[in-house]
């Protein structure tokens, strides 16, 4: 009896050491070596000396660097609402659309997601061009005057980092967009409030943490984002993954790239605590 | 007989599987006694490809050494991964080509074996600049392969060729040009220094060097793409999308020899001349091999196989290769060219990088 | 005619198709001032799609909907001035209770003060004060439903639907809130339409019952109209419990079933000699004698079963193959018991005689 008691506790301990063990292993690990890199002497002629300098993080507080990292969450978060909001109002429309309607959209923005960055890039980058363009197009339908070419430019990497997005959203808000009771919007209809209100003051607010959910979801996808704005932006709408790779792959400066994502990592991290204080001081603040 | 084939058919299994598997891995001692091979690092895709078809096998053939080619990624990872490796006193490849500027930071790091000058006796055809030693007189890499980076147009854009680099100025070329993105690929700063300054010596001090970055800086808007990947750039010039800029010598010849309208031209101030070098891995026991595969690949005729199969500019004096003029100036020219300067990158290259990021992303 | 005297809903012909299915066929139907119909039947039978189409969250595929003599047929749902229950009671999530009764109010734009009186209003009328500031997840199952059917009524709405609003409560508690319902729809005089497939809740609460299958009305008519005067087999034995002998007619006062000849008191009118009919009996109307006594509608028959639940008590008797209920008081239970030969007796008055 006593016996079958202390094998289930040492069973339930295995299994919640999994989690764990995981999170060891994927996490915690290649981001203590990284953290413990960025600290390390860079050897300019040569590689990279264990030691514990901070000279990583002192070049890192230029104006270059701080710059380039307020560019780079600048363009998250405007991909993040860009993204959820062309998103959510089609997960919604999907939501209600026929079972099979919604498998084939879903099998659709699956098969798309298998679609790697350069791919997606180079597309955009041929669409937007001047030469085979979609601009040749609206030249043909007497739209524009003469073809212009849109990549790079700004325009087209928040093109490229939206479409790179965008199955992500629909997919991150769909579980929670499906099991969203239909019989909401219609109480709100006979309630008085036409379709279009009962979105914005019923499905939206319904939706909001799913809705932060994937906004947060988004922006740190895109921060680690590093061809798309190589192809599709110019060099001042690189980001600092861009600028990560430069350092970690062409100066082989391994320790000032690792402390350039530390630091990267810290911000986003740091940026994403804030939104849940204040959504959780929001809440209390409703509640009193 | 029927034995043999059976072990060699093991044999190229377990490789095959190694590679796969872990290709970090050095093979077991015992094997390679048995068998004659040298893991050789070269560049993945074209290069490594072109290797395969037509300078590897007939190397064996005539050495019985196999060569097993490995991939190598660009820039300098692969320097990052040969020096990771050897720390473990394992050798990914024995063999490596490596560019100039993770060449020096291996040769500064005594990442590479040193190798004995008897035994390389081939190394005399090479130009004086592609045989590097280390300060005692031992050798640390030769020569493999050189590239032209020249300025290149579209034709249709173009009728007449620009004749100094000075073009990338002209205001006239606004919004057209794709340029390299990196300082340490694109040598831009070497040809606006030898366009309106007076070369290297133009570069000796942080001081000159802004400068240079300066008179650079006037190019920007000209410059349609900054670009990383080769295919984006030569896509566009084809196209006509973006009608001039910097690229590969051989492989523009290639398009406009398959019918795009692009062509490749020396300007006056001379092409820019970066190349390859072998190395060697401290961490290789194949030493005996390595030494064979380097002397064989400084022979003239290899050179001009090279020059005529894989595009690339030969590393040997012109005076002992067979090629025509035709066959040489697909590749080269007799102009003088302007030569990297690759201290420049080891002396200063995190301060350069900033000071060029902030150049162009300003 | 002025406004007051019409009726408060109308429905002419109004038919809901999806492709060839017909969910709703040709209803016609009048609802007056400040009554509470049910909206009555099996599953599937378009009840609900019915409801849906009054309340302008589906749209008819033929036929008018007027409320108050307006024609609203073409009118969308926010325009209808409803009040309506979902089954799932649909209470928004993200508001306290209060903004979840003033939600209304606060569409056509009343200040904050007003929709909070009203709020406070509505929980007292629904016998829920203060408990406004709560959020809809604290309340309890039939708190949430006092909170959906105050919202409903915040407004004044001309016309209150409620589709299934009871039936996630358990049995006990739904009793006492179909009674509580309906003395509320008393008090605020609003009229109702309620959907629900339980006879007994229809029978509890409605002024009117629109017994449906498969799409058509079977039958209009108060609750006991329903109960006693059957339209047809199906409401006959959806309504209540009813024993169903299958027969002929043999002329204008009789029918034969089994080969015994019944009285009936009323055949459908022009029913020819042999046409196959049903005769309806509830079980309470059926006599039942110890012994086997001959007469006039009687049939005798053997005991199956005797089921005795205190406060009623059930006996089966199996005659020559057609099993008869009856039902009786405890107090007027015969001494019979299980196997014995008895006699049951079906009143002329108690046939009810049905067209097949």
């Amino acid at each position: 009896m006593s016996t079958t008691a202390t094998e289930g506790t040492t069973a339930r301990k295995w299994l919640l050491s999994y989690p764990t063990l995981m999170l060891g292993v994927f996490f915690v690990g290649p981001f203590g070596i990284m953290l413990a890199v960025s600290f390390f002497q860079r050897v300019e002629s040569a590689f990279y000396k264990p030691a514990f300098v901070f000279s990583n993080y002192a070049r890192l507080f230029s104006s270059l660097f701080l710059d380039n990292l307020a560019f780079s969450l600048y363009l998250g978060m405007l991909v993040a609402v860009i993204s959820v909001s062309v998103a959510f109002p089609f997960t919604y429309l999907l939501s209600r659309m026929r079972m099979r309607t919604q498998t084939i959209w879903l099998v659709f923005l699956l098969s798309v997601l298998s679609l790697s960055e350069v791919i997606i890039a180079f597309s955009w980058s041929i669409l937007l061009s001047r030469t085979a363009g979609v601009s040749n197009l609206l030249v043909w339908l007497g739209l524009m005057d003469h073809p212009v070419g849109l990549a790079p430019g700004f325009t087209a990497e928040v093109l490229g980092y939206c479409y790179l997005t965008l199955p992500y959203t629909v997919l991150m808000l769909y579980p929670s967009m499906s099991r969203l009771d239909p019989e909401l919007t219609e109480a709100a209809r006979t309630l008085g409030a036409s379709p279009q209100r009962a979105f914005f003051n019923v499905v939206i607010p319904a939706m909001r943490q799913p809705i932060v959910a994937s906004l947060i979801l988004v922006f740190v996808f895109t921060l680690g984002v590093y061809l798309i704005p190589q192809i599709l932006g110019n060099p001042e709408h690189w980001t600092l993954s861009v600028l990560i790779t430069d350092q970690a792959v062409y100066q082989s400066n391994v320790p000032f790239a690792a402390a350039l994502a530390v630091f990267l990592l810290l911000t986003s991290l740091a940026l994403i605590l804030l939104t849940f204080v204040l959504g959780a001081r929001e809440r209390i603040h409703t509640a009193s | 007989m029927s034995d043999e084939t059976k072990n060699g058919i093991t044999r190229r299994e377990f490789i095959g599987a190694g590679l796969a598997g872990a290709a970090m891995l050095s093979m077991p001692p015992i094997l390679r006694a048995q068998n004659r091979t040298l893991k050789v690092g070269v560049y993945g895709g074209y290069f490594k490809d072109s290797f395969d078809k037509h300078i590897f096998p007939d190397f064996t053939k005539e050495t019985g050494i196999e060569v097993q080619s490995v991939a190598e990624p660009t820039g300098e990872a692969w320097l990052v991964q040969l020096q990771n490796a050897a720390r473990a006193g394992q050798a990914p490849a024995d063999v490596s080509m490596m560019a100039q500027v993770p060449r020096l930071k291996g040769a500064n790091a005594k990442l590479w074996a040193p190798l004995d000058a008897a035994k390389l006796d081939n190394r005399k055809y090479l130009l004086d600049n592609f045989v590097h030693t280390y300060d005692d007189g031992s050798i640390s890499g030769l020569g493999a392969v050189s590239w032209y980076i020249t300025l290149v147009t579209n034709t249709d854009t173009y009728p007449e060729p620009p004749e100094s680099w000075a073009a990338f100025w002209d205001p006239a070329n606004r919004d057209k040009l794709g340029l390299l993105a990196l300082v340490s690929n694109s040598f831009l700063l070497e040809i606006t220094a030898k366009t309106f300054f007076n070369g290297h010596d133009s570069l000796k001090s942080e001081d000159d060097i802004l400068k240079v970055l300066d008179k650079l800086a006037e190019v920007k808007p000209n410059v349609r793409l900054w670009y990383r990947d080769e295919g984006q750039f030569q896509q566009a010039l084809q196209s006509g999308e973006i009608p001039m800029g910097q690229y590969y010598h051989d492989v523009t010849g290639l398009a406009a020899a398959d019918g795009f309208p692009v062509r490749s031209t020396f300007p006056k101030e001379g092409g820019v001349l970066d190349s390859g070098s072998w190395c060697v891995s401290k961490a290789s026991n194949r030493l005996e091999e390595a030494h064979l595969f380097m002397n064989y690949m400084c022979r003239p005729d290899i050179q001009a196989k090279l020059a005529r199969r894989v595009g690339t500019a030969p590393t040997v004096k012109r005076e002992h290769l067979d090629l025509s003029d035709e066959e040489f100036a697909a590749v080269a020219s007799d102009k003088p060219p302007i030569l990297p300067y690759y201290q420049m990158y080891l002396d200063r290259g995190d301060w350069l990088s900033d000071r060029w990021t902030a150049m162009i992303t300003g | 005619m002025n406004a007051d005297s019409h009726d408060a809903l109308t429905l002419q012909g109004v038919s809901r198709h999806f492709g060839d299915v017909a969910a709703v066929s040709e209803v016609d139907l009048t609802v007056p001032r400040g009554k509470l119909v049910c909206f009555l039947g099996p599953s599937g039978c378009g009840k609900t799609t019915l409801l849906r189409l009054i309340a302008g969250l589906d749209m008819p595929t033929g036929g008018r909907i007027e409320f108050a003599g307006r024609d609203v047929t073409a009118l969308p749902a926010h325009k209808r001035n409803l009040g309506m229950v979902f089954q799932s009671l649909a209470l928004f999530p993200h508001l306290s209770v209060a903004e979840n009764i003033a939600y209304s109010l606060r569409i056509r734009g009343q200040d904050k003060a007003a929709q909070r009186q009203r709020a406070e209003e509505l929980l007292d009328l629904v016998r829920l004060p203060g408990v406004g500031d709560r959020h809809v997840s604290q309340l309890s199952g039939g708190q949430r439903q006092r909170v959906a059917i105050a919202r409903a009524l915040a407004l004044e709405p001309e016309l209150f639907l409620l589709d299934e609003p009871l039936s996630a409560l358990d049995a006990k508690l739904r009793e006492e809130m179909q009674v509580e319902l309906k003395l509320l729809q008393q008090r605020v005089g609003v009229t109702t339409i309620l959907v629900t497939h339980d006879q007994r809740e229809a029978m509890t609460m409605a002024d009117m019952v629109v017994v449906m299958r498969d799409g058509e009305v079977q039958q209009i008519g108060t609750p006991l109209e329903v109960y006693r005067d059957p339209a047809n087999a199906f409401v006959a034995e959806f309504i209540g419990t009813s024993n169903l002998l299958q027969g002929e007619v043999v002329d204008d006062t009789s029918v034969r079933v089994d080969g015994h000849v019944l009285q009936a008191a009323r055949l459908p009118a022009g029913a020819a000699a042999g046409t196959a009919v049903t005769v309806s009996v509830r079980p309470e109307d059926v006599h039942l004698y110890a012994g086997d006594e001959d007469g006039p509608n009687r049939l005798s028959g053997t005991v199956a079963f005797v089921r005795d639940v205190g406060q009623s008590v059930e006996l089966y008797v199996d005659c020559g193959g057609t099993r008869i209920t009856s039902h009786v008081q405890p107090r007027d239970k015969p001494d019979v018991h299980q196997g014995q030969t008895v006699t049951v007796e079906l009143p002329p008055e108690a046939c009810v005689v049905l067209k097949r």
